[in-house]
């Protein structure tokens, strides 16, 4: 099956404007998605997760390598790409609706389809009747549907996560797991998706991607064979269990390292 | 149609079912400060009934009130509020028209920035308004003068805020229309804008009553008509309640500028509000 994303030797500094300094973010990304792939990534805090998926959207420009989607090389931000942000994203001047239509309305799509469109998204995510409410008169969840429905709408190829649920108290945050691949298990879209809880990575994932410290690399992507439909009570399962210690052990030790190396670094 | 009446009732009460508001609370405290205002004024009227009946130096409401009614029939109101209103409005708009810009353009382009700051800087610590004898020596005592006085007072509030305003967009929000292929005009228009309304209005708001002092001091200078001009000449001749008039009447102008524009910006941004008192209600839902 050839890959819906693939991201092969990506290298990207940061340069600061103020001194001579750049921070390599990026030593060698080498990695890929597959097609209806469903793949998390996780990695020390600090490690580019954020970066990554700026770079694969085409926010930001990078030194080396090649990003291909669909076989074409990603240059810009675009409606074939639908990127669902961490907490308080939504435009706070914009209702509900107008928050979902805004990938439409970029692209001129006549208003009337796109408000049906945005309208079947609304739904899709548990939230009809509530198209007229502005984003701070809902609860973080909530919120948080809004953001993926505005991802989902333009119907991209790809649908590029950044720890969606990060800001969500615990229950909710399970809840909206569950939802999430309720969603996803009925048009099984192309999902790369970030986060910083392992059990978050695996419950959600088809293979977890683990970054080293910075400047990072891919070090192990890790099949997660979990049955499908996923069920919350899995994630007492040993075999998640398993996943999970090993997931967590090769984070301890990238952030060792880098602890390590900062000690030496304070010249 | 009963589909959409059903609907948008069903929307009514899912919004306030959601977003309780703090009516009660809200009128409540209205009453209070009606109350407060209305005791003051009823204490001013027995102090002045029981004991001082006559003076040159102050007056009553109800005095002034017959005095309002006096001026206001023998017509001598209207060339002064024409005159003052017009000097407001000139100066007012010229404030916006010119202020908005700069401040945008100030904290867009740091090479604006770097020209104009210094002298922003300088004369918004000037005390603008004792520059007032000098444009009427320089300008004469017309209504350019006077307009470019109260454009003096009030356009730089604009500019700072307009400066603030855009300064304080959100960038994880122009992301965000970046992310979905917004070009750098819609990044313009669908965040930048409407993000900084809110503080723009605000600084509309604030020099309003730059403006008004503007009006009263511009007057002070040589006038012949105008309500600055009318405080004046009532406080020569000893007549309180005349003078008393203007100054309520300056206030009502004031207030009424100010009242206009903060339903502008409850109208241009509603969600101004709820924003405001989601972040002042903190975590109590
Ligand atoms: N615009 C930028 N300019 C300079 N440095 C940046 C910029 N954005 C991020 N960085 C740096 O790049 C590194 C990676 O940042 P990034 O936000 O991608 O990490 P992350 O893995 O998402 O972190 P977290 O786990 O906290 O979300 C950090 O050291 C950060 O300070
Ligand atoms: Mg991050």
């Amino acid at each position: 099956m050839t890959p819906r994303l693939q991201v092969r030797g990506l290298r990207k500094w940061f340069y600061s404007q103020r001194s001579e300094r750049r921070l390599q973010v990026f030593d060698e990304i080498t990695l890929e998605v597959l097609p209806s792939e469903f793949l998390t990534i996780v990695g020390p805090s600090g490690c580019g997760k954020t970066t990554l998926l700026r770079v694969l959207d085409g926010l930001i420009p990078y030194e080396e390598g090649e990003i291909l989607l669909d076989g074409h090389s990603v240059v810009k931000p675009g409606a074939d790409k639908g990127f669902v942000f961490q907490d308080s994203s939504l435009l706070p001047w914009r209702t509900v609706m107008d928050n979902v239509i805004l990938g439409l309305e970029l692209q001129r799509i006549p208003r009337r389809d796109a408000r049906q469109r945005a309208l079947q998204h609304i739904e899709l995510v548990g939230l009809k009747g509530f198209e007229d409410h502005y984003p701070y008169e809902l609860s973080g969840g909530m919120q948080q549907r809004v953001n993926l429905a505005r991802a989902l709408v333009v119907d991209p190829a790809i649908l590029l996560m950044d720890e969606p649920f990060a800001s969500l108290d615990a229950q909710t945050r399970e809840i909206m797991q569950a939802e999430l691949l309720k969603l996803w298990a009925q048009d099984r879209k192309t999902v790369l998706f970030v986060t910083h809880q392992i059990e978050e990575a695996i419950f959600l994932a088809d293979r977890v991607a683990v970054l080293t410290a910075r400047p990072s690399r891919v070090r192990e992507v890790v099949e997660i064979k979990l049955p499908r439909p996923r069920r919350l009570e899995m994630k007492r399962t040993p075999e998640f269990l398993d996943h999970a210690d090993h997931i967590w052990r090769m984070i301890q030790e990238e952030v060792y390292r880098t602890m390590a190396r900062t000690g030496h670094d304070r010249d | 149609m009963t589909a959409t009446e059903v609907t948008a009732a069903g929307k009514r009460a899912a919004r306030e079912e959601f977003a309780p508001e703090a009516r009660p609370g809200r009128v409540r405290s209205q009453v209070l400060g009606a109350l407060s205002l209305a005791a003051g004024l009823v204490a001013w009227q027995l102090a002045y009934d029981l004991f001082i009946q006559r003076s040159l130096f102050i007056s009553s409401p109800t005095k002034i009130v017959a005095t309002f009614w006096r001026l206001l029939k023998e017509g001598e109101l209207y060339p002064h509020i024409w005159a003052s209103g017009a000097e407001f409005a000139y100066g007012y708009v010229l404030s916006v028209v010119v202020g908005i810009p700069l401040g945008f353009f100030m904290a867009t382009n740091r090479k604006i920035n770097h020209y104009l700051d210094p002298w922003v800087a300088a004369l918004y610590a000037t005390p603008r308004i004792a520059l007032a004898p000098l444009v009427v020596i320089w300008f004469g005592i017309g209504l350019f003068s006077k307009s470019l006085i109260v454009f003096l007072g009030a356009v730089f509030y604009i500019i700072l805020n307009t400066y603030t305003g855009i300064r304080g967009v959100r960038e994880n929000l122009i992301e965000v229309v970046k992310a979905f292929g917004g070009s750098r005009i819609q990044v313009f228009f669908k965040v930048m804008v409407p993000d900084a309304i809110p503080a723009i209005i605000t600084g509309m708001r604030l020099a309003v009553g730059r403006g008004i002092i503007g009006v009263v001091v511009a007057e002070w200078f040589g006038a012949t008509a105008g309500l600055g001009y009318m405080v004046y000449y009532y406080s020569q001749v000893f007549q309180p309640s005349e003078v008393l008039v203007g100054i309520g009447l300056l206030t009502a102008i004031g207030y009424v500028s100010f009242y206009l524009l903060e339903r502008l910006q409850q109208w241009i941004s509603p969600w101004y509000q709820i924003q405001i008192e989601r972040e002042l209600g903190g975590t109590h839902e």
